[in-house]
């Protein structure tokens, strides 16, 4: 828990690999959904609009469809009954009362057929019931559309009938003048097939537009036909903008009332002129709406956290190896250069974890090989040091002079002393490293001048050099612990004088220096022993010749340094190489 | 060694933020889904009221009913209509309420037989603050929050002045009704009184009540008939003594002559009507205090404040506009 709350603060860090991956990811995952949710809530919401449209539309036009189906069944019946009636022109009333009653019970949505005369008495009416008082028949829209309108058929609107004694039946008349054979011949009449009203009524109950939705039906002039809230309507609880219902016969508008916003949807019923009219409630289809937008919302944050999350787990899966580059880098600047764990993860980061360690390999290769130089380095001028003024062998020389001065040897004292100094004097020269051959051959002939003295002749020496290379420069005191080594350990056991020759020359743009004896010489045991530094010897100056060669190579490098030609019993061959260097002066 | 743990603590890190990842995952899909179940489910419970009335059966009732059924769907609210079988049954009433305060309802309308059963509706209202509302019976009840019906004593004069109207405003004039004691008859005398006692030429000769037997009031006429010769008109306070009246008066083929004004439009009276046995009627507004007891129900059960008293008013009816369109559906609210 504590690694994640950590790796959250770390993905927070600005400019961080997790950071700059998570956001950027998520702002265009997060652009790109609101984008999509948009679309889709665009989309969603017209074709939910859309399909309410449609809906309604259908709706009515089932309902229109049935009215004008069920209207026009009745209008069948009633022209079967007219035939009926006209055919029966002279036939007798009892078989026409029969053939209309067989029409009744047939329908049992046909309350009565009933024919009166234009002054309003009932001629015929099937089924036979008797009439109540009070009709006022001629005062009925029914009789008088008949009468005004004798050639077409009339529906009226649906009315409570009172003609008959029994219930009082809500139907709709349906009526139209004919003509009937009378006593005195044929006189006018009406014809009234009276039409259960409960069949339309319950065909538009049933109908609903959503929860609260309905349908309503009027008139031409806007009487209602139906309505399921007639009463509220008439008691004025409610108000239906029927005005404005009647100016359209066909489609759909918006109408707000007392806050609500609702959909009108018109369809007319041709032959009557009634029209049947849809309310349904825009928050409904609002609601679906808000359905949808809810839906996309979560949906977003649902989307936007499962991306934050894998972006996360992702950004954090790149970026650790990363990071732990990052780290190895941290120790190795810190001089830990003893890092070497390889970093799994993407390709890339292998790779660069691959060359990185390689090249702190190196590094710690180089810098310990360095460290080797400079303790080698150090090491040998120490000895150099030690050299300049070794005190075994100015004890020897300054006894030898005593010796001298006992015996009376002056000049020889004189030679040994003046030597000794000379040989001081370059030895130091000045703290510098370098001199010229000149010197370094000097140096080395008043040391033999010295060792000379001191073995009372028991060899010679030559020295020998070209014009040209007694300027160049070399490091000093390299011969002198050569020459000292081959007096040592080539000529001081040897019966016969020994002969050392010292030659300088130039070979191959090299410097040649050799320092050539004819002692004892060695074997190649002892010669690789020498140079490899492990041969003890109990006297010297203690400066070994495998110093010499390093010296020479750390300074002039690779291509230089110490090589010994030796045989037994003939003599040694010391060559140092070094490199032809003039002093610019 | 160091390093060594390191390396540990990421392969552990790793395996332990990996099973977080999966988890927080879940937890946001299952978060998901019990949003969206929430979507189907419905976002706001409907509220329900009760509404007990006087009878289950008869045109007025079941106006009532109709009424609030429109009200019900219109304000997308659960009804539930209780009645007992028969009017003036306060026991089967006082059950009902009962039952209704056992079930908890947001708002109860009833429309009480008598005073019994206004007190025990106030008692299961002090015990669960349910609003109740009284519907078509106004009695003395400041507990009540609201009296959606009829105003009986305007309906009185209503019915005085109709019957001042018919008689020329001279002669004598008798009163039949029934349930004296109820507060609804009360009101309506009262209202037939104060018009009577206003007017210098008519007199008001007799007051009538059927006592138990609601078949009485043939009996009851005949005996206003017999004892004032000059009557002019009656004036029925209810449905069923209107009904009866106009058969007894029929009876006597005395139709025409003695006017009748009754109450109420159950189909007996609006054929008497017809046949001018009965003059005029007085009639109520179930269908809106159907519809609007409901309504103010629901506002109550809101909290909104609703008045505390509300009219539904009443509307004169005789033979020249009983077939008016706009009275045809308040006289037969039903399609048979």
């Amino acid at each position: 828990m504590k690694s994640f709350i950590a790796s959250v603060v770390k993905a927070l860090q600005v400019r961080s690999i997790q950071f700059i991956i998570t956001t950027s990811f998520t702002l265009v995952t997060v652009l790109v959904m609101l984008f999509v949710g948009v679309m889709l809530y665009s989309k969603f919401s017209e074709t939910a609009e859309q399909n309410a449209y449609l809906n309604t539309q259908q709706i009515l036009e089932q309902v229109k469809y049935n009215l004008d189906s069920y209207l026009n069944a009745m209008t069948q019946i009633f022209e079967l009954v007219d035939d009926k009636i006209r055919n029966n022109q002279g036939g007798s009333d009892g078989k026409l009362n029969e053939q209309l009653e067989a029409i009744v019970e047939t329908r049992k949505d046909i309350v009565s057929i009933a024919v009166f005369s234009r002054s309003g008495e009932l001629l015929t009416a099937t089924p036979a019931r008797q009439m109540r008082n009070h009709t006022q028949i001629t005062e009925q829209s029914w009789f008088r559309s008949a009468i005004e309108d004798p050639h077409n058929l009339s529906f009226s609107l649906p009315h409570v009938q009172n003609l008959f004694k029994g219930e009082y039946p809500w139907v709709v008349s349906m009526s139209r003048e004919i003509t009937v054979k009378g006593s005195h011949g044929d006189i006018p009449a009406v014809l009234l097939v009276d039409v259960n009203f409960k069949e339309i009524d319950e065909l538009c109950q049933r109908v609903g537009l959503g929860k609260k939705g309905y349908v309503y039906i009027i008139d031409l002039v806007g009487n209602i036909v139906y309505h399921p809230q007639q009463q509220l309507i008439y008691v004025g609880l409610k108000n239906e903008n029927r005005a404005l219902a009647l100016k359209h016969s066909y489609g759909s508008y918006v109408e707000e009332t007392e806050g609500d916003k609702r959909l009108i949807t018109i369809k007319t019923i041709d032959p009557l002129g009634w029209k049947i009219i849809g309310i349904s409630y825009m928050d409904e289809i609002v609601t679906t709406k808000k359905e949808i937008s809810r839906f996309i919302f979560w949906l977003l944050i649902f989307v936007i956290v499962i991306v934050l999350l894998v972006l996360s787990y992702l950004s954090e899966k790149i970026s650790r190896p990363i990071k732990m580059l990052e780290r190895s880098m941290e120790q190795v600047e810190q001089g830990d250069f003893s890092v070497n764990h390889p970093i799994t993860g993407s390709h890339e980061v292998q790779q660069l974890s691959l060359r990185f360690h390689l090249m702190v390999g190196k590094v710690r290769d180089l810098m310990n090989q360095n460290i080797r130089d400079q303790e080698a380095k150090r090491k040998s001028e120490l000895e150099v040091l030690h050299a300049q003024i070794n005190p075994h062998f100015l004890y020897n020389t300054l006894n030898s002079v005593v010796r001298m001065v006992g015996i009376g040897k002056n000049e020889d004292v004189i030679t040994t002393i003046t030597s000794l100094s000379k040989l001081f004097r370059i030895s130091l020269s000045r703290g510098k490293s370098m001199i010229t051959i000149q010197e370094e051959l000097e140096h080395v002939r008043h040391y033999l001048i010295i060792q000379k003295m001191r073995y009372k002749q028991k060899f010679e020496y030559e020295i020998t050099a070209e014009e040209a290379v007694l300027p160049c420069k070399t490091l000093k005191l390299l011969l002198q612990p050569i020459v000292e080594n081959a007096i040592y350990h080539g000529i001081e056991q040897m019966a016969d004088p020994g002969m050392i020759h010292i030659k300088a020359s130039k070979s191959d743009g090299k410097v040649l220096l050799e320092v050539k004896d004819n002692g004892l010489g060695m074997s190649s045991q002892v010669r690789e022993q020498v140079l490899a530094g492990t041969y003890k010897s109990n006297s010297g100056s203690g400066v070994g010749i495998n110093n010499i060669h390093e010296r020479i190579r750390l300074s002039f490098g690779e291509g230089y340094g110490l090589e010994i030609e030796s045989e037994i019993e003939t003599g040694t061959v010391v060559k140092l190489w070094i490199p032809h260097v003039q002093d610019e002066s | 060694m160091c390093r060594t743990r390191a390396e540990g603590a990421v392969e552990m890190g790793k395996w332990k933020q990996l099973v977080l990842y999966l988890m927080l995952i879940l937890l946001a899909l299952t978060a998901f889904y019990s949003c969206e179940a929430r979507f189907d489910a419905p976002v706001d419970k409907k509220k329900t009221v009760a509404l007990i009335a006087g009878m289950k059966h008869g045109d007025y009732w079941r106006t009532v009913k109709l009424g609030a059924q429109m009200a019900a769907r219109e304000f997308d609210l659960n009804l539930n209509f209780y009645a007992p079988d028969y009017e003036n049954d306060p026991q089967s009433q006082i059950e009902l309420v009962e039952q209704a305060a056992r079930d908890g309802y947001d708002a109860l309308v009833v429309a009480p037989s008598d005073e019994q059963v206004m007190q025990k509706a106030l008692e299961q209202d002090n015990k669960q603050s349910m609003p109740i509302l009284t519907l078509d019976e106004e009695g003395e009840y400041p507990m009540i929050r609201s009296y959606v019906g009829t105003d009986n004593y305007e309906m009185g004069k209503k019915a005085g002045e109709k019957m001042l109207a018919i008689i020329g405003k001279l002669g004598q004039v008798a009163l039949i009704g029934s349930g004296e004691k109820q507060a609804n008859t009360k009101r309506r005398e009262q209202g037939v009184l104060d018009v009577m006692n206003g007017t210098a030429g008519v007199e008001l000769v007799a007051t009538r009540y059927v006592q138990s037997d609601k078949r009485q009031a043939g009996d009851l006429a005949r005996e206003v008939i017999r004892s004032y010769p000059g009557v002019e008109g009656i004036i029925a306070l209810d449905a069923s003594t209107a009904t009866r009246v106009a058969a007894e008066i029929e009876r006597l083929g005395l139709q025409g002559k003695v006017k009748v004004v009754a109450i109420d439009s159950p189909p007996e009276v609006l054929e008497y009507l017809q046949e001018g046995v009965i003059q005029a009627t007085i009639i109520q507004n179930p269908f809106s205090m159907g519809y609007l007891g409901v309504k103010y129900a629901l506002e109550a059960s809101e909290g909104k404040s609703i008045p505390k008293r509300l009219d539904t008013g009443t509307k004169v009816i005789d033979r020249e506009n009983m077939f008016w369109s706009e009275n045809q559906k308040l006289l037969f609210p039903f399609v048979k």
